[in-house]
């Protein structure tokens, strides 16, 4: 069916993402339930912040907040472990004719599967508040592919540049956390103002948090022109981030 | 039929920055005309050619830094060469540094299957071929244990059979066979044979002359990242030897402006060579309470005192202490590559002491070969060869009898059946 080749690779692929999680996970009881866990305690800080303290008036908004979360969560805990891609997987770098930018997708393969474990959970708070999710769900995938692309550039460029300057790590940390502020996760974009707009415009991640909230919150799937433009612009990270790994992959293998 | 590999004019720069600006900001405020500065380029091959057929095996040698681990990697594909091409065809596995390859965290049997599905085999190959591995490598016990916990030659056992099982095309081993317990070794050497069997093709440097005479058919010599010679072993391992000699030439003349090496052993017997930053200044027998023996007996004990002296500071040397027949064929030797290692702090002048406790050669004339070296065995800082005679003595055979040969045996007679 698979010719050779793609068979072997596709095998490569997951044998190494489940090797990612066994590392990952090895040695505790609770195994993949903390990655779940960590997004959820998130939630409840969230939840308890802008519905009681400082209430932003958002309907059903744990439903809200999680289906923003999700795709946030998978964006974030990636990019966060990309730097150490390369830096941290020495032993296999150096194996002969190692297809290196494959531990990148892995990497995003491997943070998918969280999000994957969690999807039930954001159904049954549908459930419960009252958003039975519909036909617009079928959508999801096409919005994972777009942003695994996204996640794929990007981490190919962060993970190949910190092989020379470590800072881009501790760089790509800071950036993440001013990130979350800057991607509406647990406000509506069209409560920043218009100044912040700009910005939002700009956040590839806002366009597709919003994207995801509008499916699985509203059953409304995103217009055309926008699916267009964030798929262009996924398209665009990962041609950046291949040709900055091809340029440098080379002197990645003599550093390590 | 293809060449397993082909090297064509391979050259490989590595850069390295003397203090290599790991942030950004260093990279930012520092000018670049310093940067330039700083950066330099050492060329570890230089125009490199050379093919190697199917069922073939070849061996590299080069003293350390000649570029033979660059090569090698550059074969396995690990890394690009900067200009040239290495062409393979089929699969080819490398055993190139202990460990490497293997993840600690995991245990040897996830490692395996790792390794396996990276050598291209689907999943359920590799598990029909674990056991296997596991049987080689003899880890039955510790198979599911992480890494972590081996010992290096777990580690080593483990890293040879899953090169080997997985049957590649091209077996790559960089000075491997040095390390693992004798019997291990022979294990190895023996499936390395059934392997070329096969008409599989190997490739391998060491430094032990013996291992390149058994193993291979041709050998390359390497200097300063060019390759000098492709031949037959006999040829290349003189040219290498040649290539350490000249060396040393290279390295006295620089010192003290001359290639002419007096040459004097007692009675003008033999030949020295070295460049003298350290020398042997006297080769005594003594017996084992360090007075000087009049007269060796086979059977006996025997020590071999050396006196040094050091041209220059030095922290360490290598030696070497060897027995050759008359004819010039090796009976013993054993190097250290490092003195201090073995006896301690070494003066400026001292003597050192080599016991045996049984002198087990037939009676007759035999040479003491000394030398001193860097630790690295670069060049030679000192060698006397053939200068120092020792006669061994020994009852004479029984009549009836006659032994010939170099090794003395204790042999008996009798009627069992």
């Amino acid at each position: 069916m698979w010719p050779p080749r793609v068979r072997q690779r596709l095998d490569l692929v997951r044998h190494l993402v489940a090797r990612d999680f066994r590392l990952r996970y090895h040695g505790s009881l609770l195994g993949v339930l903390w990655s779940v866990l960590l997004p959820l305690t998130q939630l409840l800080v969230l939840v308890f912040l802008f519905q009681r303290v400082v209430p932003l008036g958002i309907e059903s908004y744990p439903a809200f907040v999680y289906s923003g979360l999700l795709p946030w969560t998978w964006f974030s805990s990636s990019l966060a472990a990309a730097g150490g891609v390369f830096v941290g997987n020495r032993d296999l770098i150096r194996r002969p004719d190692f297809p290196s930018g494959l531990l990148v997708l892995v990497n995003v393969m491997a943070n998918l599967l969280v999000y994957l474990v969690s999807f039930p959970l954001l159904l049954a708070l549908l459930w419960v508040y009252g958003r039975p999710p519909g036909a617009a769900l079928a959508i999801v995938p096409l919005l994972l592919l777009v942003q695994a692309m996204l996640l794929v550039g990007l981490g190919l460029a962060v993970a190949t540049v910190n092989v020379f300057y470590r800072d881009v790590q501790h760089l790509v940390t800071v950036g993440l956390s001013l990130l979350f502020y800057l991607t509406p996760v647990f406000y509506r974009a069209d409560q920043a103002g218009a100044a912040a707009l700009v910005v939002l415009r700009l956040n590839p991640m806002a366009t597709l948090v919003t994207a995801h909230r509008a499916v699985c919150l509203e059953n409304v799937v995103p217009p055309l022109a926008t699916l267009a433009s964030m798929t262009a612009t996924a398209a665009l990270a990962l041609a950046l981030g291949w040709v900055v790994h091809r340029a440098h992959i080379a002197e990645v293998v003599d550093r390590l | 039929m293809r060449p397993a590999l082909v090297v064509e004019a391979v050259s490989k720069r590595f850069r390295v920055d003397r203090d290599r600006p790991t942030t950004l900001r260093e990279r930012v405020l520092r000018p670049w005309g310093r940067q330039r500065a700083r950066r330099v380029e050492i060329w570890a091959l230089r125009d490199v050619s050379f093919s190697v057929e199917r069922g073939r095996a070849l061996g590299i040698v080069g003293h350390n830094g000649a570029g033979k681990s660059t090569l090698l990697r550059l074969l396995c594909g690990v890394g690009r060469p900067t200009r040239g091409r290495v062409v393979r065809s089929g699969a080819v596995a490398g055993l190139l540094e202990l460990g490497g390859g293997f993840h600690p965290d995991l245990s040897g049997r996830e490692n395996i299957l790792t390794a396996g599905i990276l050598n291209g085999l689907p999943r359920g190959e590799v598990q029909r071929r674990t056991p296997a591995i596991v049987e080689f490598a003899e880890l039955e016990e510790a198979i599911d244990l992480p890494l972590r916990s081996y010992s290096s030659g777990m580690f080593l056992r483990l890293a040879f059979a899953v090169a080997l099982e997985l049957e590649p095309e091209t077996l790559v081993i960089d000075e491997i066979l040095a390390v693992g317990d004798a019997r291990f070794q022979q294990k190895c050497l023996e499936r390395i044979a059934r392997f070329r069997a096969a008409g599989k093709t190997l490739v391998l440097t060491s430094h032990v002359p013996e291992q390149i005479r058994a193993l291979c058919d041709e050998v390359l010599v390497l200097e300063e990242g060019r390759v000098m010679l492709q031949d037959a072993p006999e040829p290349a391992l003189r040219c290498y030897s040649d290539l350490m000699r000249q060396r040393t030439e290279r390295r006295l003349a620089a010192i003290a402006g001359t290639t002419t090496v007096p040459f004097s052993g007692p009675g003008g017997r033999g030949s020295r060579q070295g460049t003298r930053e350290a020398v042997v200044e006297a080769v005594r027998l003594c017996d084992a309470e360090g007075r000087a023996l009049d007269r060796v007996e086979s059977g006996q004990s025997l020590a071999i005192e050396l006196d040094y002296r050091l041209g220059r500071p030095l922290d360490d040397f290598a030696l070497s202490v060897g027995l050759y027949t008359a004819g010039h064929v090796k009976c013993w030797e054993m190097s250290l590559s490092s003195a201090a290692a073995v006896v301690g702090p070494l003066g400026t002048t001292g003597t050192l002491r080599c016991s045996v406790d049984c002198l087990a050669l037939l009676p007759g004339s035999y040479a003491v070969n000394v030398g001193l070296y860097p630790p690295d065995f670069a060049f030679v800082y000192d060698y006397h060869w053939d200068m120092h005679v020792v006669w061994v003595h020994g009852q004479p055979a029984a009549p009836g009898t006659e032994v010939t040969g170099v090794i003395a045996l204790a042999a008996r007679w009798s009627r069992v059946g």
